[in-house]
């Protein structure tokens, strides 16, 4: 394989685009199997085998068969895009084995779209450059095929993706993230040739700056600065670096795009390195993203056979090697200073700044971390400039933000939204809601064990970095948890602090026995032994963390406790006070009943309960037995006329009795905060 | 082979069935002892026996006699001598009959332990196991592990990558490993172990053959991990951290394995699975051995999915 000049990438762009066009005589269909780690657990193979099978009995050489990286819904996964001559692309979810034969019948060989399977027609909105568009805000893609029928809806009409702008996410499940031509063939490594043989290092640390791109690790510490730190420092040996890590439970964003784009993470690193003057380059990936370990060490090899890592890159006269290092599981790796260490073999713990690491970080060299997603935006910036980055977000939160938007909600998946929508605009109208019927939204909680739950109340906070600091949360690494009512608020928070105090590297007492005191506590409180004193405590001791910790997980490790006594105290009150459980969540605190009146007798809790707890005949309401139920709430979760009523523990009472509330609120309604 | 080899301990002195018996049990042998000759026939004749530990001077029906018996009746069995009186005719004409080896009495447990592993593993005709206490391994085992210290020995920040292959080699990091690292690399042992501790991906015990990794990240946790994981901890018989007996199966809980929209999501080695239930779990578990969970499982499981 030859070294690639400026003039080759061009040159393989428009043969590699030209080559994949549908046309008569050439390919005349696409077929898109996604396959990530989310595509592949869903049942994925078995498709793309079927595909394989019926184009063999077929007989058909000019269907194009592909794979690509995550499509974003992860949900409908696993999901297939069919391209023909002169149609928009239909995007089909839930797919089957069956289901492929039949769109192969249907669609690739008669050209008829299967409507029942499909979500959407259409190419999703980027307003990233992308060959044969102009870049512009939110521009239009050519989805008005001449004979596409109204039964499948187009991306602009579905609200999961109409809201969407994809910059980060611009070549998912696009490209086959396996062929560094399918990269080149979308303005791949343009950016590179641009900002070798055309920018000095100050340029580009200007357009990075003026583009008002922050970190998008979770800090928001604003790129372009970081990089002029470490431009100006002067040592002949310094160090690209990207976080990889991903350690935060609930985000999946950076995985996403190692596994389907991991040429644009490459370039962006080759980028920053020529704007600080680093020659040697590490890229740190959890040891639990395989698929992404694999793609990402191709797309490396690829780069580098084509002179676009090595020596001399592409002619310019400028060196870069980058390398793989795999984590080995340590939360605390994500803070910079920690995941250094770890680089340099050692025991992850982080260390006080100053120095920061742009003047002393791996061996003591200036070194510049940047997070996987950040890195993605930087060939787009490049090429386009630092006013089109601009032209979505706000003034201090530039540009779009990726969210990882799981839990309770119904579309889970993988989202790229601009800065500055409202989050009930990402949970309702992109997330289409909650799920399950009945339930109501309580909380989403966002950023991660750092983060914290926002309510209902404060739905229309506009997603930006300052914004989301002031309801209590972090937008951090962009994990976006949603939350209904079945959840309860003290336990969740207990949950986050196992993570915390189990995670807390132990170098500094603050974090180490600060967040285990605080689990005690929680754990107490969720078990029924929680005393009156304790929210006060806990709030004390939340503060005083916070201000003596040394990094930013201690710092931050109070947030999940301090943001459900903020908005959900009552709560912690009825744990305490009452020892109520309202959602039925903490076992200890909680007593099932029927509601005789709302009771149906319809034996359907009667044959769900695992402790057969539960008496009754045909028309006669049932009953629970106390001393045999062991508070598992599967009646609660099974009754489809809410007629379980949770009662706080060891009540015996009427219900209208009931501390602080009315009879209509006693857990018989699902729906309490 | 379930529950370990059972052994039968045959001797006219109770003393000796009960010190075989504290020193065999704890490492998972099945013991059972007899107080002679007849005795051990009739206990023979019901069969289910691996091996025959055997004094030679008993009353009534002595060693040779009962040798000679196992010999034409239940020729697999193997069988040992256990003798105070080791005469070079009588081992000889034990050899003849076909013994694996004999132990002289009064015996230390190390010595009992290591006839009973060799008369193990040759009984069943089969190499010695690789991981046995982990102590020692196979020289190419061995050379494999030098190979990649001798590749790292020059690498700035290598220890965490050897590290992770040699528990691809070896499959866990018990001491002997990490000496050997330590030495190799030229660090101190507290410092290999000290990254050894640190990590969560490093392990100091065994894993099963098949490692299952339930997420508990948030949005598994959500979704209702912890019921599935209650689960498979039910049937595995083992909790988190911990392997199964027969070395089938290990727990690890880990932090969030990133595929969060299928959650509740367990890996078992380098697969994903998603969408579980705790049903779902124990089906897939039982697709690596049908011989977890039961009837019960698999009726749950089809009730599920109808």
């Amino acid at each position: 394989m030859p070294r690639l000049t400026v003039d080759d990438i061009l040159r393989t762009k428009e043969s590699h685009s030209a080559g994949l066009a549908l046309k008569e005589g050439g390919y005349t269909a696409k077929v898109t199997v996604h396959m990530g780690t989310c595509g592949v657990a869903a049942g994925a193979n078995p498709v793309m085998a079927a595909l394989r099978d019926e184009m063999e009995k077929a007989g058909r050489k000019d269907i194009f068969v592909t794979t690509s990286g995550c499509a974003g819904l992860c949900a409908r996964e696993p999901l297939i895009t069919v391209e023909t001559i002169n149609q928009p692309p239909v995007r089909y979810c839930d797919m089957s084995d069956q289901k492929m034969r039949d769109i192969f019948g249907e669609h690739i060989m008669s050209g008829r779209a299967v409507d029942k399977y499909a979500l959407v027609s259409g190419t999703e909105i980027t307003d990233a450059p992308v060959s044969g568009q102009k870049p512009g805000p939110s521009v239009k893609t050519d989805v008005t095929g001449p004979s596409e029928k109204p039964a499948i809806p187009s991306i602009e009409d579905t609200p999961f993706f109409k809201y969407q702008v994809l910059r980060v996410l611009r070549n998912k499940g696009v490209i086959d993230p396996e062929s560094i031509e399918d990269y080149i063939a979308r303005d791949g490594y343009q950016a590179v040739a641009k900002a070798l043989t055309q920018m000095s290092s100050e340029d580009i640390v200007k357009v990075v700056k003026d583009s008002g791109l922050r970190g998008r690790g979770g800090a928001g510490f604003p790129t372009g600065m970081k990089w002029e730190f470490a431009s100006k420092v002067p040592s002949e040996v310094k160090y690209m670096l990207c976080n990889g890590d991903e350690g935060d439970p609930g985000a999946f964003m950076d995985r996403s795009v190692m596994e389907a784009d991991p040429h644009s993470v490459i370039e962006g690193m080759i980028i920053g390195a020529k704007a600080i003057g680093a020659h040697h380059g590490y890229i740190y990936v959890r040891a639990e993203y395989p698929l992404a370990v694999k793609r990402l060490q191709l797309a490396i090899d690829q780069a580098t056979e084509r002179g676009l890592l090595g020596k001399n890159i592409l002619g310019s006269g400028f060196d870069f090697e980058l390398g793989i290092y795999l984590g080995a599981g340590a939360f605390v790796c994500g803070e910079e200073t920690a995941l250094m260490r770890s680089l340099e073999g050692k025991r992850g713990m982080p260390r006080p700044r100053p120095p920061f690491p742009a003047q002393k970080g791996l061996w003591d060299k200036p070194s510049v971390l940047n997070n996987v997603e950040t890195l993605a935006q930087i060939a787009p910036i490049i090429l386009n400039g630092a006013q089109w980055y601009r032209s979505l977000g706000t003034e201090k939160s530039s540009g779009t933000k990726v969210f990882a938007l799981t839990g309770a909600i119904s579309n889970v998946g993988l989202v790229e939204v601009p800065m500055g929508i409202p989050l009930r605009r990402v949970i309702y109208d992109i997330g289409g809601g909650i799920k399950k019927k009945g339930r109501k939204f309580k909380a989403v909680q966002l950023g991660g064990p750092s983060g914290g739950c926002i309510p209902e109340s404060h739905l229309d906070t506009p997603v930006t970095y300052e914004d989301i600091v002031a309801t209590g949360a972090i937008i951090g690494s962009g994990g976006m948890v949603v939350m209904d009512d079945a959840n309860c608020m003290v336990i969740t928070a207990r949950f986050f602090l196992d993570f915390t105090a189990d995670e807390s590297c132990g170098k500094c007492p603050p974090c180490r026995v600060g967040t285990k005191i605080l689990l005690d506590i929680l754990t107490d409180i969720t078990a029924g032994r929680g005393k009156e004193s304790d929210i006060e405590t806990l709030e004390d001791l939340s503060r005083d963390i916070i201000a003596t910790s040394l990094c930013g997980l201690g710092q931050t490790a109070p947030n999940p406790v301090l943001t459900t006594l903020r908005y959900f105290k009552h709560e912690y009150e009825d744990h305490i006070k009452h020892k109520w459980c309202r959602s039925g969540v903490c076992r200890d605190l909680a007593t099932f009943r029927i509601d005789e009146k709302l009771c149906k007798a319809c034996g359907a809790c009667l044959r769900a309960c695992p402790s057969k707890a539960i008496v009754g005949e045909k028309k006669v309401p049932h009953k629970i037995i106390q001393e045999l139920c062991v508070h598992c709430r599967t009646c609660f979760d099974t009754c489809k006329f809410n007629s379980i009523m949770i009662l706080p523990a060891g009540f015996e009472g009427d219900p209208n009795e009931l501390p602080g509330v009315g009879a209509a609120d006693a857990g018989a309604k699902k729906g309490d905060a | 082979m379930a529950g370990g080899p059972k052994i039968l301990i045959v001797d006219d002195e109770p003393v000796v069935i009960k010190s075989a018996e504290r020193v065999l049990k704890s490492e998972g042998y099945d013991i059972e002892g007899a107080g002679g000759g007849r005795e051990a026939i009739l206990k023979l004749e019901k069969g289910g026996y691996d091996l025959v530990f055997t004094d030679l001077k008993m009353p009534e029906v002595d060693g040779l006699t009962l040798i000679k018996w196992i010999k034409k009746t239940n020729p697999h069995i193997g069988i040992v001598i256990i003798t105070g009186y080791p005469s070079q005719d009588t081992i000889r004409d034990a050899l003849e009959l076909g013994i694996i080896d004999y132990v002289p009495k009064p015996f230390t447990p190390s010595v009992l332990l290591d006839v009973t592993e060799r008369a193990v593993q040759w009984s069943e005709g089969r190499k010695p196991k690789e991981d046995k206490a982990g102590e020692e391994f196979p020289p190419a085992m061995a050379a494999e592990l030098d190979r990649v210290i001798g590749a790292f020995r020059n690498v700035p920040g290598g220890l965490i990558p050897v590290l992770q292959r040699a528990q691809e080699i070896v499959g866990y990091l018990p001491p002997v490993v990490q000496k050997r690292i330590a030495k190799g690399l030229n660090l101190s042992e507290a410092e290999v172990h000290g990254v050894v501790s640190f990590y969560s991906f490093f392990t100091m015990k065994p894993r099963g053959d098949h490692n299952i990794r339930v997420c508990l990240g948030t949005a598994c946790y959500v979704k209702g991990i912890e019921g599935v994981l209650e689960k498979i901890e039910e049937n595995l018989k083992v909790g988190i951290g911990e392997t199964t007996g027969d070395r089938r199966f290990s727990i690890e809980g880990v932090r969030c394995l990133g595929a969060c929209g299928l959650a509740p999501v367990m890996m078992i080695d380098q697969e994903t699975y998603g969408a579980l239930t705790p049903a779902k779990a124990i089906g897939v578990i039982k697709g690596f051995d049908p011989s977890v969970g039961g009837a019960e499982v698999t009726a749950a499981a089809a009730q599920e999915e109808g």
